[in-house]
């Protein structure tokens, strides 16, 4: 089956042969011209060496089998047939808007230069330029002078410059913020129905992948685990990984009493290769599960399942109900934010302008906003990382505006209210310390007994076994990280939590796993938290009030529920729209 | 798989093995050749010869010899400066990177004035209007190398200072010294060790020259530099004269050059896996 | 790397700032080493933060080209006052050289010359020994001004025309170097660049770090030892008369002189360029059909300003390597002068050659940073990177 404009690919296996490592086995899939493919995948599935493969893009020091269709031509062992197809037949767009230009070029020169021969960049790049939806003149400008949007547009005018019959998009929005990935994706897919190209989308984002493509593709650990139609996938998942993958994305709409979390993380491929990838993680699994390798099979026409028992799963639970969020706290504030005022040198306006809130104790409230809201820089200020220019802190009834100006008795005591997680799993811990060595200076910076047996019961505590107390950060998994992270700062049993993203680098399925940790420390250390994030659904499992901040300032605020279900803000109803609801009418 | 030391390219084995040989003979010379200063004038400069494998210099001594003896005067010395103004790198980059504010202004306008003078030259006029000496050599390089360590050091606190461990350890309450020392200069460690080799293998070099120039060494010592400037009117009569002697200081240079940038890159690596 | 171009950094924090900018993801740009290996180094700095994506900029919206306040004009300005300011420092530090000579500065300054009442009057009515210190400063520093050197104790000619007499073969012998330099540095670091971890690249680094480690007079001396005395290529030693016979006889002091140049851009221009060949942008390029040229191209130009800058620099460690080349060569040029003032404590002498050395390179690290700054956009039109 090779299509004109399509694109085909057979047992793609892709190999490291200095370790001897297997990262991608037996991956097949097609799109027929006109038709979309969303590829969907945690970290580690492989989704995106897929496309290296495919297109003949692999970083070195990793060798591709399998067999390649592009527009009619086997490519994958005639790189100088890949070189001819390149831009005119198969075109690329990457990730990160903010690298993929040339820094030193002006954008119109950069789209020009992939115009086929003979084409008059004078017409051709405004022409693109329109059709992305920008203005001729930032043809003009250099890429440093332009918004992440703006760039990604430009890339995408770029990538079409040389007329593609394929267009691969790597991830095309996800270091967007949630609006610009709205617009910058009903784009893209515009484009692509318009001018009939075959579209392959990388993409961690089961529901976006629902609204954005036609069919989808879901991987795991190096391998296929389901292919099916958009629509069908999202009504009935024929793979226990997909079902779960879907159930642990929390949704918008409402808040769930518990959301499931899928237990441990995402093999290597190696390490499950002769066995089902997912039926150590799988609540369905049986014995035979471990014995054998299960292919993908059609279970039913256009519908492809690994899983030994696609035909006899279980009817799906219907979706769990919302449940209300905790009743409103009328003590005085533990937190107690007034005016606060934060500029940086050389910023176009204040990260903070005039922002106030109160955290009452035992209570969970979100800070929502998007890049540039200021909610980083407000989390910071309550942690004494950044001092405000104006307005008050105060915590517990101590004024913790300046920490340089509090005594070393008022210092400590507030560092025992407050204690803070933060977003990137991979720098939250020292690499040079243990994991024990860290927990233990922690519990005696709290002042609390830190012999070998509270570490282990503080581990304990947050899910992990006591014979992680040796182990350095590198031989964790991201989602272990975050717990030990959490671990080090309830040691001493804090007041207040203030939660930087902590679950926005972590794969779906362990972010599930990490809200329910954090819901449960709540509980038990009845804690209120100051929790931070760009994501709506996130917010809405955890929050009892919420702030929505727009450019340093707050503009709605009130209960979680009432601020989610009935926006009175419109900035608050683009940012709701903005989070992908799996229909295919999202982008309309 | 074989651990990570061992898996070293055949060039830094080579360059271990180079450094190593100058290691014994800086250490031991005076017992390997214990007569290498003992002048023969009768025999005078000549070439390679039995008992002179390289034969001798003007003054009739054993080129050979004095090639493992000039190990003791050129490496030590370049250690010195190496550790030395690495130790002061770490004493003013490290409160410079952390505490940032006037700490780090002062720190480094001091190091950004002795870092616009060519080193080399300075050396050369200041150990020259003072007389000259190897101690004097060694305290000068010291001071004008200094600044590039206290970059180094403060560059690489400065991308540690707002990691998330740094300031959980912050949130910690633990007090800026602890930090420093107990969280951040491990993780900066292995820089600053690399960066002792990378320096080693400079003031080996300005050390050489210093003495090459007559501002080293006392005329006569077996340093590698001082022999080399002692035969640079003799090389037509015996050649291995300046051969020996700067063969060494490019082979011991390169090789801990060689190491320098195999420890950075490996730093590097780690850095990207994470 | 930071110890060996030790010679070749940019002088002082402004430099910094200029290079902190092209890395344009507002980490420190210095993590590895200050100046040019912050640049050619900063793969720490190049890496973006897996928290950068759905995260939060301290700084404010993305949109970059607003903030126009730190421009082009601020940055050449606080350029040109931190080189004058330096340049002022220098001087007095070149000053209290006179001081710092062991003995009365009298009897620095009289040198073999007998005590007599004439000799000493003399000394008294050019150098106010007298007076309070910054007064003997500014007399000295307003007859440097009026082009007034002074008299050199050791030959009693004037020292503006000793200068004078040995500038033109250091100039020469300096730009021979940088041109041999250049010309075989930059091709053989970008042929390693782009045959990267195949042979060819094993060969350019290790001779780079050979050529690097080699100090100029062994490298003369081994030179003079093969194509001088053995091979019989070049003549020993002498300047030559007419063009091409002075370029036969400067050829090897040059090629001793390039070969420390030679390792460091080798290095420079394989770093420069393999940095940007792994750059998202150059990916993006083959990815939509620029081809290996293209997207070879593209990264060429955008490695050629550090390159370039590289190169700039490498001319101030020269002026530095000239000193041990012309003593090596026996070449009358401004270093053997230096050598021979400096052993005969003719403290006049060295400290007009220390002042002049210290302009040259001041004005050779500006203009580099000059050009570094027009050529790149991001800071000749004062924008931020967000």
């Amino acid at each position: 089956m090779a299509h004109e404009g399509g694109i085909t690919v057979e047992g793609l296996t892709v190999r490291q042969p200095e370790t001897g490592r297997t990262l991608l086995s037996e991956v097949s899939f097609d799109v027929a011209p006109g038709e979309s493919l969303a590829i969907v995948g945690e970290s580690g599935s492989g989704k995106s060496l897929t496309v290296r493969a495919t297109l003949g893009l692999l970083p070195r020091g990793l060798d591709a089998t399998g067999r390649v269709v592009i527009d009619g031509v086997r490519v994958d062992d005639d790189p100088r047939a890949r070189a001819r197809q390149r831009g005119g037949v198969v075109s690329l767009l990457m990730q990160d808007p903010f690298t993929l230009l040339n820094p030193l070029r002006r954008v119109g020169r950069q789209i020009a230069d992939g115009l086929p021969k003979g084409a008059d960049a004078r017409t051709e790049v405004p022409r693109l330029l329109a059709e992305v939806g920008l203005p001729a003149d930032v043809a003009g400008r250099y890429p440093f002078q332009l918004s992440g949007g703006m760039r990604q547009r430009v890339g995408l005018a770029a990538a079409l410059a040389g007329g593609p019959r394929v267009l691969v998009a790597d991830e095309p929005t996800t270091a967007l913020d949630a609006t610009t990935q709205r617009e910058v994706l009903a784009l893209v897919r515009r484009v692509q129905r318009d001018r009939g190209m075959a579209f392959v989308l990388i993409t961690h984002d089961l529901r976006l992948a629902f609204s954005t493509c036609d069919r989808v593709m879901v991987m795991y650990a190096g391998r296929i685990m389901e292919t099916g139609g958009a629509g069908a996938v999202r009504d009935e998942q024929l793979h226990p990984y997909t079902r779960a993958l879907l159930a642990a994305e929390p949704p918008a709409d409402r808040r769930l009493a518990v959301i499931p979390a899928v237990p441990g993380s995402v093999p290597a491929h190696d390490a499950v290769a002769e066995r089902c990838a997912f039926a150590a993680r799988c609540s369905l699994a049986v014995p035979d599960c471990l014995a054998t390798r299960p292919e993908p099979l059609a279970v039913r026409p256009g519908r492809l399942s690994a899983c030994l028992r696609a035909a006899e799963l279980p009817a799906r639970p219907a979706p769990a109900p919302g449940v209300a969020p905790g009743p409103p706290v009328t003590a005085a504030p533990l937190l107690d934010l007034r005016d606060l005022r934060r500029s940086f040198a050389g910023a176009v306006r204040p990260a903070l302008d005039g922002v106030s809130l109160t955290v009452a104790p035992g209570e969970v409230v979100g800070v929502v906003g998007e890049s540039g809201s200021g909610k980083t820089t407000l989390a910071r200020c309550v942690a004494g990382l950044e001092r405000p220019d104006a307005g008050t802190v105060t915590l517990d009834g101590m004024d913790c505006s300046d920490y340089g100006r509090l005594g070393r008795t008022a210092v400590r005591q507030a560092r025992r209210t407050a204690q803070m997680i933060f977003q990137d799993p991979y720098s939250t811990l020292n690499p040079a310390r243990t994991i024990g060595a860290t927990l233990a200076e922690a519990l005696r910076a709290d002042g609390r007994p830190a012999s070998p047996g509270d570490v282990a019961r503080l581990l304990g505590s947050v899910g992990l076994s006591r014979d992680m107390a040796g182990v350095r950060p590198a031989g964790l998994s991201g989602g272990e990280r975050q717990r030990v992270a959490i671990a080090r700062a309830v040691a001493g049993e804090p007041r207040l939590l203030i939660c930087d993203e902590p679950v926005s680098a972590l794969d779906v399925s362990v972010q599930a796993q990490i809200l329910a940790l954090l819901s449960d420390l709540r509980e038990r250390l009845s804690m209120a938290m100051l929790f931070i994030t760009h994501d709506l659904a996130v917010v809405r499992q955890v929050a009892d009030r919420l702030y929505v901040l727009e450019a340093g300032r707050c503009v709605e605020t009130g209960p979680a529920d009432r601020v989610l279900d009935a926006p009175s803000h419109p900035y608050t109803r683009t940012l709701l729209s903005s989070v992908p609801t799996g229909s295919p009418n999202w982008l309309s | 798989m074989r651990p990570g030391w061992l898996r070293a390219p055949v060039s830094v084995a080579v360059a271990l093995l180079v450094l190593v040989l100058a290691a014994v003979a800086a250490a031991f010379a005076p017992w390997i050749v214990p007569g290498a200063t003992a002048q023969d004038l009768i025999l005078g400069i000549s070439g390679p010869g039995p008992g002179h494998p390289l034969g001798t210099d003007d003054l009739g001594r054993d080129v050979l010899s004095l090639l493992v003896a000039g190990a003791r005067t050129a490496v030590p010395g370049a250690l010195c400066v190496a550790v030395g103004s690495m130790v002061v790198g770490n004493l003013a980059g490290l409160p410079a990177g952390y505490l940032g504010g006037w700490v780090d202004a002062l720190v480094m306008r001091w190091a950004d004035l002795v870092f616009s003078l060519p080193a080399l030259l300075v050396a050369i006029v200041v150990a020259g209007v003072l007389g000259g000496g190897y101690g004097l050599a060694i305290v000068v390089l010291v001071v004008l190398f200094a600044p590039t360590d206290t970059r180094v050091v403060r560059g690489a606190v400065l991308e540690q200072r707002h990691r998330p461990y740094v300031e959980a350890a912050r949130m910690k309450n633990l007090s800026a010294w602890r930090i420093m020392t107990r969280h951040v200069w491990p993780n900066i460690a292995p820089v600053a060790l690399a960066n002792v080799f990378l320096n080693f293998a400079y003031a080996l070099v300005s050390l050489a020259s210093l003495s090459f120039l007559g501002l080293g060494v006392a005329a006569g010592s077996p340093d590698w530099g001082r022999t080399l400037s002692d035969n640079r009117t003799q090389f037509l009569a015996n050649p291995w004269t300046v051969i020996a002697p700067g063969l060494a200081i490019i082979a011991v240079a390169a090789a801990l050059n060689i190491v320098g940038d195999w420890l950075y890159e490996r730093v590097d690596a780690r850095g990207r896996a994470r | 790397m930071a110890g060996r171009n030790r010679d070749t950094s940019p002088p002082d924090g402004e430099s910094q700032e200029a290079h902190d900018r092209v890395q344009g993801d507002g980490s420190p740009g210095d993590v590895l080493g200050g100046g040019p290996g912050g640049v050619f180094q900063g793969d720490a700095s190049g890496e973006r933060a897996q928290d950068d994506g759905p995260g939060e900029d301290p700084q404010g919206g993305g949109s970059g080209g607003g903030a126009r306040g730190s421009g082009w004009g601020g940055f050449l300005g606080r350029r040109l006052l931190g080189t004058a300011v330096v340049v002022v420092l220098v001087s007095v530090g070149v000053f209290c050289l006179l001081y710092l000579a062991p003995g009365s500065v009298q009897q620095t300054l009289l040198g073999t010359r007998p005590a007599t009442p004439e000799t000493v009057a003399a000394i008294q009515a050019r150098y106010h020994l007298d007076e309070p210190l910054p007064v003997q400063y500014l007399t000295w520093l307003g007859g440097v001004l009026r082009g007034d050197l002074g008299v050199s104790i050791r030959t009693g000619s004037p020292v503006a025309d000793m200068i004078g007499e040995r500038l033109p073969l250091t100039l020469a012998l300096t730009g021979y170097g940088t041109l041999l330099a250049v010309l075989v540095g930059v091709p053989l670091g970008i042929a390693g660049a782009v045959r990267r971890g195949r042979a060819t690249d094993r060969f350019v680094v290790t001779a780079g770090v050979v050529g690097l480690s080699a100090p100029p007079f062994a490298v003369g001396l081994l030179l003079l030892v093969v194509f001088a005395a053995w091979l019989g290529w070049f003549p020993v030693y002498g300047t030559g008369e007419g063009l091409v016979d002075r370029i036969w006889h400067l050829t090897l002091p040059a090629a001793a002189l390039a070969v420390g140049a030679i390792g460091m851009l080798v290095r420079f221009s394989r770093a420069a360029l393999i940095r940007e060949l792994d750059q998202d942008y150059v990916v993006f390029a083959r990815a939509r059909g620029l081809g290996g040229a293209g997207a070879l191209a593209y990264a060429l130009r955008n490695s050629l300003v550090p390159i370039l800058t590289a190169a700039g620099l490498v001319v101030t460690g020269m002026l530095a390597g000239t000193v041990l080349v012309e003593v090596t060569f026996a070449l009358p040029g401004l270093g053997s002068l230096l050598v021979d003032s400096v052993t005969f404590k003719d403290v006049p002498v060295v400290q007009a050659l220390a002042l002049l050395l210290t302009l040259l390179i001041a004005a050779v690290n500006l203009l580099v940073d000059v050009g570094y700054s027009l050529a790149d956009p991001r800071v000749r039109l004062g924008g931020r990177t967000s």
